[in-house]
């Protein structure tokens, strides 16, 4: 088998195997996304520290379990269990913050760090005329 | 008299600290000259005093000396021996102690490098200067708000209500103690995981003298750098160690069924490595290219600060509530600290930016150094999320009183999209030319890893794993682990051909001509691993509770759970309440299993303790929520090779040994292998 076929068979391999790979994240998951438990993670126990009430064996947050699972049975959205906790224990008993009002810092802060840190190193590069040979 | 010895230790410690600072100023001033005798007997002082200091709390927490406050409320006489020594550290005034002993520590042997050398070592003695006042500032609060040796003057029948700061008061002692925190000598590891958190932290900070020190001199260049990249690697090192072990122990201790939970106690110990790792990286920018000066006095700043920050949140009682900080007394003075830190360094490196700004000298991004900066990006953007995420929700709470939370959702979906990034970076840098970068000969680099890579995910895709995360962590991490492999194999096959040595010393050979190179090289693989590790075991888990009668069995990922029974164990210090577990594969019982609640009498309070079935294929995980004469109720969980974030995460730490101590030995002459030719 000369160079040139092996090549060609590599480049092949590569491409077949990165469409099932690609096909394969585009699918998605074969097992239904588990709601209660993504919910459960973002919902955190009023009586323990810093624990969502999926992880705290605690029976205040084993009953707001059996709420959220009854909830989810009955097809609300994510908004309405969210907004059902708020009123009842606050803004902070959500734990994953939304993309509005007092928690908008907490997303746009790294944002801006990552297009100012962007701007900032393609800023740095040299112009080109002045680009010299590779050395490694 | 235990007391008062240690109270003299702290305040001999602090008297050096402050004659080392005096001595260091004049010797950078160039006032007067360097002599190792007039640092030594300060220094002397510093390492003496808090050896004394450390070892008189030592030697009363082992003589039950409840006459001392610490001892009486956080040891007590039938805690085992081991947890009376971690006792030393696992409360607040002990672990300010450990802090000031590890940085005299640290501070002695910066002191042993600039007593060697014969020059006039301005740049070393301007850092003995700086480490002097930073020495200084924790020996006065161990003198003042945290003191370990007050006396106990209110004694009650287990434990101490009342104390004196003066420990030469009359003292009373309490008739028990009330033993440490459940939580704290429920695992050996409590020995272990925080005096290695705290080499970590309190190294760094040693290059943030040294840089601080460069800026007064207004040296520019990197001969501080030079001299402060090895206590770098060496924090650094112990800085991973311990999350590493931090996590093992959560996962081990807890009950809870994982080892990181975001909480602000680990991401203040996450801040300020991800920052030392970024410097870690631009600092070779530095070396090699000259560029980043500037953005290194950053990070080395930062990274300091973030240690002070990270021991203010765990010690102030912030976390807790963030009103209860100004009732403890050392709150309001690591602020203060953290605040002076902040304005000072960052007030000179203002002043001195002209002398440390260098030119940009980016031929293109498609180079070694491109790959750097874009490490350099990710990691401090990282490191923004998880500071903003920290500590927005307590600036919300202390000036408006409305909460905020943020939670694992949110730095999960904010980490996840970055440590991908840094996995590509780590992949694809290292074997990136410097400068400009052909882009055919990247790409005869990574095509074959790429190819395997892409093999491996595709098998898993044919095997019908479809979750993305899962895949693309399989991806990214396999790719790193076989460029890395690649690399070697390629460096080494030449290197056998050359000398006619068979491969597997070539290999060594290779790493041994190299070892900052492949020292960093072994820690990404471990870092590759550990990525690969939870990947894996976090979305391929499966999380049950079972309830149990005994007798019953419950099938849980392939294993049967069997309840055989109750049992009760009563120990010097606790009582074990458990439930014995059968674990069984098929017709063979793999082990029995014993997780507990144990509950501790002195202080009433209760701990569960998981018990775990290890293998190579993963982690059978039990912890036991309750229990009675009916039955026991159990949580269950799979972590398919959870062992790769352990191993992963220790490879990753301890691979500074490579580069350290791997040198060509002496005789042996190193062969130059040019890492450019090894891409044909």
């Amino acid at each position: 088998m000369g160079p040139d076929r092996r090549a060609v068979l590599g480049r092949a391999a590569t491409v077949v195997l990165a469409v099932i790979v690609v096909a394969g994240l585009f699918m998605g998951d074969a097992r239904p996304e588990d709601r209660v438990a993504t919910l459960g993670a973002s919902i955190k126990c009023p009586v323990c520290q810093g624990e969502a009430i999926i992880d705290s064996p605690s029976p205040t947050a084993q009953a707001m379990m059996e709420v959220l699972e009854e909830k989810v049975a009955a097809g609300e959205t994510n908004r309405q269990i969210f907004d059902y906790y708020r009123q009842r224990f606050g803004d902070g008993i959500v734990l994953d913050p939304p993309l509005e009002g007092k928690t908008l810092v907490v997303w746009l802060t790294p944002i801006l760090g990552l297009i100012v840190g962007g701007l900032m190193i393609s800023t740095r590069r040299r112009r080109p005329e002045q680009s010299s040979a590779e050395v490694s | 008299m235990t007391a008062i010895i240690g109270y003299l230790g702290v305040l001999v410690a602090a008297i050096g600290s402050a004659g080392l600072s005096v001595v260091g100023f004049q010797v950078m001033r160039g006032s007067k000259p360097a002599t190792a005798a007039r640092l030594r007997l300060p220094m002397l002082g510093v390492i003496g005093g808090s050896l004394v200091a450390m070892g008189a709390l030592e030697y009363g927490l082992l003589r039950d000396d409840f006459s001392i406050e610490y001892i009486a409320n956080n040891s007590a006489s039938t805690t085992p021996f081991v947890f009376k020594i971690a006792s030393g550290w696992a409360a607040l005034e002990g672990s300010i102690l450990l802090w000031g002993l590890v940085l005299a520590i640290f501070v002695y042997s910066v002191y042993r490098q600039v007593a060697r050398r014969d020059d006039e070592d301005r740049l070393g003695a301007g850092a003995l200067f700086v480490l002097g006042l930073v020495t200084l500032a924790f020996f006065a609060m161990m003198l003042t708000v945290s003191n370990p040796f007050r006396v106990c003057v209110d004694p009650g029948a287990v434990g101490c209500f009342g104390a004196s700061n003066l420990p030469w008061s009359g003292s009373l002692a309490a008739l028990e103690g009330r033993g440490p925190n459940p939580l704290l000598q429920n695992h050996i590891l409590m020995a272990v995981h925080p005096p290695m958190l705290y080499l970590g932290y309190v190294g760094m900070a040693v290059p943030f003298a040294f840089a601080m020190s460069a800026l007064m001199i207004g040296s520019s260049g990197s001969d501080w750098l030079e001299r402060t990249r090895v206590w770098t690697l060496i924090a650094w090192s112990f800085l991973t160690l311990g999350i590493v072990l931090g996590g093992l122990w959560s996962y081990e201790v807890l009950g809870w069924g994982g080892y990181w939970a975001w909480d602000p106690v680990e991401n203040a110990s996450f801040l300020p490595w991800l920052t030392a790792t970024a410097f870690l990286h631009s600092a070779v920018v530095q070396k090699r290219r000259g560029m980043l000066q500037a953005w290194n006095f950053v990070l080395v700043i930062a990274t300091f600060a973030l240690t002070i920050l990270g021991t203010f949140l765990t010690r102030s009682g912030v976390i807790v509530s963030v009103h209860s900080f100004t009732q403890s007394a050392i709150g309001p003075v690591l602020l203060w600290f953290l605040i002076a830190v902040l304005v000072l360094s960052f007030g000179l490196f203002a002043t001195r930016i002209h002398v440390v700004s260098s030119a940009p000298r980016l031929d293109s991004l498609v180079s070694r150094e491109g790959a750097f900066l874009f490490n350099n990006l990710l990691l401090t953007v990282f490191a923004l999320v998880v500071l903003v995420g920290t500590l927005y929700p307590m600036f919300v709470e202390a000036f408006s009183g409305d909460q905020v939370g943020v939670g694992r959702p949110f730095f999960d979906r904010m980490a996840i999209p970055l440590s991908y990034g840094l996995l590509l970076a780590m992949g694809i840098g290292p074997i990136t030319p410097y400068r400009a970068a052909r882009k055919s000969v990247v790409w005869q680099r990574v095509k074959t890893p790429l190819r395997l890579a892409l093999a491996v995910t595709a098998v898993a895709v044919v095997a019908s794993y479809r979750n993305r995360f899962l895949l693309l962590g399989i991806l990214l991490a396999a790719f790193v682990m076989f460029v890395i492999i690649r690399n070697l194999y390629r460096s080494a096959a030449v290197v056998a051909e050359k000398r006619s040595m068979s491969l597997p010393s070539a290999v060594l050979h290779v790493m041994r001509g190299d070892p900052g190179y492949w020292g960093g090289q072994i820690s990404h693989f471990g870092v590759a691993m550990l990525a690969l590790g939870i990947a894996v075991s976090a979305n391929l888990s499966v999380e049950t509770e079972v309830f149990l009668q005994p007798g019953e069995t419950a099938t849980v990922a392939g294993y049967d759970v069997t309840y055989v029974g109750q049992f009760t164990r009563e120990e010097p210090n606790r009582t074990v309440i458990g439930a014995e577990v059968e674990v069984g594969r098929g017709d063979r019982v793999v082990s029995v299993e014993e997780p507990s609640i144990n509950r501790y009498a002195l202080n009433g309070q209760s701990v569960a303790t998981p018990a775990v079935d290890e293998s190579l294929a993963g982690d059978l995980y039990l912890s036991l929520r309750s229990i009675g004469p009916d039955g026991a109720r159990l949580g269950v969980w799979w972590f398919p090779f959870i062992w790769l974030v352990w191993v992963g995460g220790f490879v990753a730490g301890l691979a500074v040994l490579w580069s350290r101590f791997a040198g060509q030995r002496s005789g042996e002459k190193p062969v130059a292998v040019d890492r450019s030719s090894v891409g044909a």
